[in-house]
């Protein structure tokens, strides 16, 4: 962000700003994205998660506050604004002050390196993928603080829940990442968006190929079974169902939620919602080009950037509005995703959910780490680094030989887990089944 | 080894998934269950002594009130009790009129059930959205036979209250066009659903002796593989003269109430179907007799039964000669059905407590009475 | 084990098959042809498809006319009559006993007359059974179709006899099937038990103000009328001045009952007469006695209760002025021969 601020302020109208005046502009706009986009998207989110599950119920969902209901949020705003806070007289009162404001600052911060648009990224770390989810597990303390804090058996079980699902769904989330990483070589957002130009196979593994803006990584791959992983995970994380196990309101209430009221319950709900947005934003950021689409690319090369001085300006607000429109109807589409997934699906318990985490979807994403690796050996490796074979063919041949040989490991994970996972699934019943005769010899 | 302590949790009576005012004492392990003990009793309104003070006439909107899902089936039940105490006979076309509401009810308690079961596994209420809709044409048509949705009223002792309207027809069998999409629809969504089978499949296991031994009835001792319909095995009313099947299941667990619940959707629009063309005309006021203050069966008592969507459904009346019964006694299903609920329990997960109660197919209404 | 007519179906599992995630696939497809589906309307029984809201202010579900939510009484719409008489079956069968009924009584003799001088329904704890619609042999007490009760205390739910009047013509919109079939015998009930109150008992309590203020200008018409023309005596000059418009009332009542009979469906034969001819004959003939026995009956008889009603507008209201007339002067002849 800020080079773009000194660029514009600095080169294209010459005034010499000093350094500190640019990062305070580069970091209030910052702060105004992170304040003023992450309330009104949960707001919207409401809204859009309503009507959509409405419709998929045959119903048709809040429309009476407002043309189609868009004021029903604001509605929901203030009614939790004025609504009693209610702390109970068992709970540990700083605690469960405090735990609100720990489960939201978080995900307010990884709002700092989400790319909007093309330059448009608050701050472009070099290890942004990295800060985004490592900030994202700071989240699980407050849930464990509001769990505890409640002195409420529900709360303290829907509070071990959560904890227990976030650490683990990290861990497939991060490693499912970690295979793309080995393909782009760097951690930074904005390197892997500028990954995906290109026309279903990427510029980069191919640099014949146009860049339209669509080499996505969904269309490795390596990269739709990463997706599937990380799409999982995220529910997960995002306390989505089948995920929404920590507050499975038809068995704990509300988990860590139960003894909360008012607004401390409406930062909760915010937190969630905006966890959701940022879930479904990275989702898109990562896999599907993010800002990457027809036409971005190209209003980028004639804008004002460090690389091209001389563009218009008007070049830089197409692309970015064009930008912005690619990248949020992306992250609102995975929202549908979410939206539809919870329509149709019923709640995992938390013992498969384990099972689910860590029998399948680790070894499956370990196993989509080493397609990763072959992948960056068949595409990008030379004699030099011991694959003579690959010298004579043309890059076209070397990246089609790398899909067909991925494909077939990917899939072939899949049975095969599928298989195992099933088989263990069934030994499993057939173990509870003999606990339960042992339990229910009653007669 | 972590030394643990075990855990006692209420859930309930407060709770969004215990279907009305029940309380479960859970103690758990963890998350497994050790011991769990229904308490009952926050709902309980008198309805026998109070049947008591009234007069049988009176009694019968009190019916509706049992099972609030299933008034119709509650009708039956109570109009078959005093027609057997008094000796009354049923003409033909009233008894299909009632046998054809009370399948009618069986489809809507099952599309009922079936969704606020998939709801207490955490599906955003989708399955009972479509399970309601269903419901509400239903509840239509008892509307506009009986005047009322819910609370139908609509048995008379020798009778029912008024004839099916001139419209009722066509709706019905509108309804019916729609029924085989619906059911395969709600099969699609929950027979192959993996979340769904990893939930349901081998949770709440209710062994046939022990289902036997707890005298339980309905789509729960069928799920656990004993063929007994009180429909078929002391045929009633004019059941004797359908077509139908059985479903049974062969492990007794929830996956297989679900299964035997789509089924016997279906059976119940088989059942229709027949009654639709058997259905004989309308022979006048004979079989709209209107409520009678005075009816007066002769000393004795009676226990008449019925399957109810929910199980076997019985009355017994002692008469001393009087218009109000001298003993009034309700064997509610939903009651039965849930003495088993600690031993179904035992040995699952905190999560499973609620879908084993939810596959019980319970109405506190009648649990308390 | 045998079951007749039917076999046991142990319902398939499916197990041993490799689930790898079809179910998943087939549960979304079917949730997203419920979405598709979604932006047109569920129009009738046999769809499953589109949105079956009915957004309930906007919009409300026709009611069948079979439906029942609160009780109310009838009262007939041109004479003010109330259908009901006060004869308690309805308070001995409500289940939850929340009707409460005072009969009314002949203010002279104080003897009980069929009317009820106050009747109360407590619509809070009313169960809307409809047994007190069903057992009301006077077809006085019938079931709404109101249901948009709600207060904000329960004592405006304890229905008065005021709260609860309704005319006929309401009761007959809103369930025309229902009152076709009862309207012939409540109609003749109505007339039976009318002759047997004195006065004001009975009248709808929403029209005793209209027509006690409706005789009082008649009274006055009738005192201003001997001061003007003639030098007798001003009650013997009542009957004589009332005895022209009664007749033409009988005559005119006698017509329209022959040509509503035309445009309504008869009612099922329990009225004295068969046919609408012979209803406009017998009414004919009432009219003509009336006027026959009030001639009979001389100066000397007092002037009846009879004229104090609103124009007939319609059969029912016409034979039943008619019948009236015809007993006023049969009281006034009966009178006049013992003098």
């Amino acid at each position: 962000m800020q080079d773009v601020v000194n660029q514009v302020i600095n080169t294209t109208f010459g005034w010499n700003w000093p350094s500190w005046a640019i990062a305070l502009i580069g970091y209030l706009i910052v702060a105004v994205i992170l304040f003023a986009i992450a309330p009104f998207q949960m707001l919207f989110l409401t809204l859009y998660e309503r009507r959509a599950i409405a419709r998929m119920q045959d119903r048709v969902g809040p429309n009476r506050v407002g043309p189609e209901g868009i004021f029903q949020p604001l509605a929901d705003g203030v009614k939790i604004f004025t609504k009693e806070d209610i702390v109970p007289d068992a709970a540990d009162h700083w605690v469960h002050f405090i735990a609100p404001c720990v489960v939201v600052a978080p995900t307010m911060f990884m709002f700092v390196v989400l790319p909007w648009g093309p330059g448009m990224v608050p701050v472009d770390l070099n290890i942004g993928l990295l800060f985004f989810f490592a900030i994202s597990s700071v989240s699980a303390v407050g849930l464990l603080m509001a769990g505890w804090a409640s002195s409420n058996k529900f709360a303290l079980i829907g509070a071990m829940r959560a904890v227990a699902q976030m650490v683990s769904y990290e861990i497939p989330a991060v490693i499912s990442l970690l295979a793309l990483v080995l393909i782009t070589g760097s951690l930074s957002i904005v390197d892997m968006i500028s990954y995906q130009g290109g026309l279903f196979i990427s510029s980069r593994d191919v640099a014949s190929v146009p860049d339209w803006g669509l080499g996505w990584f969904i269309f490795t791959p390596v990269g739709f079974l990463a997706f599937v992983a990380f799409f999982i995970a995220a529910l997960a994380e995002g306390e989505r169902t089948p995920f929404d196990i920590p507050e499975a309101d038809s068995e704990i209430v509300a988990g860590y939620m139960t003894e909360y009221s008012g607004m401390k319950f409406g930062l909760f709900y915010l937190a969630q919602y905006v966890l959701n947005f940022l879930l479904c934003a990275i989702t898109s950021v990562i896999f599907f080009g993010g800002w990457q689409g027809p036409g971005v690319g190209w209003l980028y090369a004639q804008a004002i950037t460090p690389v091209n001085p001389q563009g218009g300006w008007v070049f830089n607000v197409l692309a970015g509005v064009l930008g912005v429109v690619y990248f949020l109807s992306k992250t609102y589409f995975f929202f549908f995703v979410m939206v539809w997934i919870r329509g149709a699906f019923a709640r995992l318990r938390i013992d498969q959910l384990m099972d689910f985490g860590w029998k399948f979807l680790i070894p499956l994403t370990l196993v989509n780490v080493i397609s990763a690796a072959v992948w960056v050996a068949l595409t990008k490796w030379g004699a030099a680094d011991g694959l003579a074979f690959v010298e004579g063919w043309s890059p076209l041949v070397r990246w089609a030989v790398a899909f067909v040989v991925t494909l077939a490991m990917n899939l072939g994970a899949y049975l095969y887990l599928a298989r195992i996972f099933a088989h263990s699934q069934a030994e499993r019943e057939r173990l509870d089944d003999e606990v339960l005769e042992s339990l229910i010899n009653v007669v | 080894m972590l030394k643990t302590e075990e855990l006692q949790i209420n859930i309930g009576p407060q709770h969004p998934s215990t279907h009305g005012v029940f309380r479960m004492l859970v103690t758990v392990d963890g998350e497994t269950i050790t011991d769990l003990k229904p308490v009952f009793g926050y709902l309980h309104r008198n309805h026998e002594q109070l049947a008591e003070m009234n007069t049988y006439q009176q009694n019968m909107p009190y019916t509706d009130r049992l099972d609030y899902f299933n008034a119709m089936a509650n009708n039956h039940a109570y109009a078959i009790a005093v027609e057997k105490l008094v000796g009354i006979e049923v003409p033909e076309r009233a008894e299909y009129i009632r046998v054809l509401m009370v399948e009618l009810t069986r489809i809507l308690n099952h599309a009922g059930a079936l969704g606020f079961l998939i709801n207490d596994m955490g599906a955003w209420q989708t399955q009972l959205a479509f399970g309601m809709r269903e419901r509400e044409k239903i509840l239509d048509l008892f509307e506009s036979a009986s005047g009322a949705r819910l609370m139908c009223n609509y048995f008379r002792f020798g009778g029912v209250a008024r004839d099916l309207p001139a419209d009722f027809m066509p709706r019905l069998k509108d309804l019916l066009l729609a029924m085989p999409g619906f059911v395969d629809e709600m099969e699609r969504l929950l027979r192959e659903n993996e979340i769904l089978l990893q939930r349901s499949e081998g949770i709440g296991i209710l062994p046939q002796e022990l289902a036997l031994a707890y005298s339980v009835t309905g789509p729960v001792l069928r799920g656990s593989g004993v063929a007994y319909d009180i429909r078929k095995a002391e045929p009633y009313s004019i059941y004797d003269r359908f077509d139908f099947d059985v479903p049974v299941g062969s492990v007794g667990d929830v996956y297989d109430r679900i299964l035997v619940r789509i089924e016997e959707m279906r059976q119940s629009k088989r059942i229709i179907e027949q009654i639709i063309e058997q259905l004989p005309d309308a022979q006048g006021g004979y079989m709209n007799p209107k409520a009678r203050q005075n009816v007066r069966p002769p000393v004795g008592d009676v226990y008449a039964r019925v399957e109810t969507p929910k199980g076997e459904l019985g009355f017994y009346l002692v008469s001393d000669g009087s218009t109000k019964p001298y003993r009034y006694k309700v064997r509610a299903p939903s009651f039965i059905n849930l003495t088993p609920l600690g031993d179904m329990c035992r040995g699952y997960k905190v999560a499973d407590v609620v879908v084993i109660l939810g596959s019980i197919d319970i109405v506190m209404g009648e649990v308390d009475r | 084990m045998d079951i007749p007519r039917g076999n046991i179906i142990v319902m398939d599992r499916r197990r041993g098959k490799l689930r790898v995630g079809q179910g998943l696939i087939q549960g979304l497809k079917v949730v997203w042809d419920h979405w598709a589906g979604s932006f047109h309307k569920n129009e009738n029984f046999s769809q499953i498809h589109g949105t079956f809201t009915v957004e309930y202010p906007d919009e409300r579900l026709p009611l069948p006319q079979t439906y029942r939510n609160m009780p109310v009484l009838l009262y007939d719409d041109e004479s003010g009559h109330e259908l009901c008489t006060g004869c308690y079956q309805c308070q001995r069968i409500c289940p939850p006993q929340v009707i409460h009924i005072t009969q009314a009584k002949d203010p002279v003799t104080g003897k009980m007359v069929p009317a009820a001088t106050e009747f109360i329904i407590e619509y809070d704890a009313c169960m809307s059974c409809g047994f007190c619609a069903e057992v009301c042999p006077f077809d006085s007490i019938k079931m709404d179709h109101v249901y948009e009760l709600s207060t904000a205390d329960r004592v405006s739910l304890t229905m008065r006899k005021a709260q609860l009047n309704r005319p006929i013509s309401y009761y007959a919109s809103i369930a025309p099937d229902l009152w076709a079939e009862v309207q012939a015998g409540a109609m003749k009930k109505l007339q039976g038990s009318i002759k047997r109150r004195p006065d004001v008992i009975g009248l709808a309590a929403v029209l005793t103000e209209k027509i006690k203020a409706r005789r009082l200008e008649l009274a006055a018409a009738a005192a201003a009328a001997p001061a003007a023309a003639a030098p007798a005596p001003a009650a013997p000059a009542a009957p004589a001045a009332k005895l022209t418009p009664e007749e033409k009332a009988a005559k005119l009542a006698a017509m329209k009952a022959t040509n509503a009979n035309k445009g309504v469906a008869a009612p099922p034969a329990k009225a004295p007469v068969e046919l609408s001819p012979a209803d406009a004959k017998a009414a004919k003939l009432a009219a003509i006695k009336a006027a026959n026995a009030a001639k009979q009956a001389g100066a000397a008889a007092p002037p009846a209760e009879v004229p104090a009603e609103l124009p007939p507008t319609d059969a029912k209201a016409a034979k039943l002025a008619a019948i009236k007339a015809a007993n006023a002067a049969k009281k006034a002849a009966e009178q006049g021969n013992s003098e």
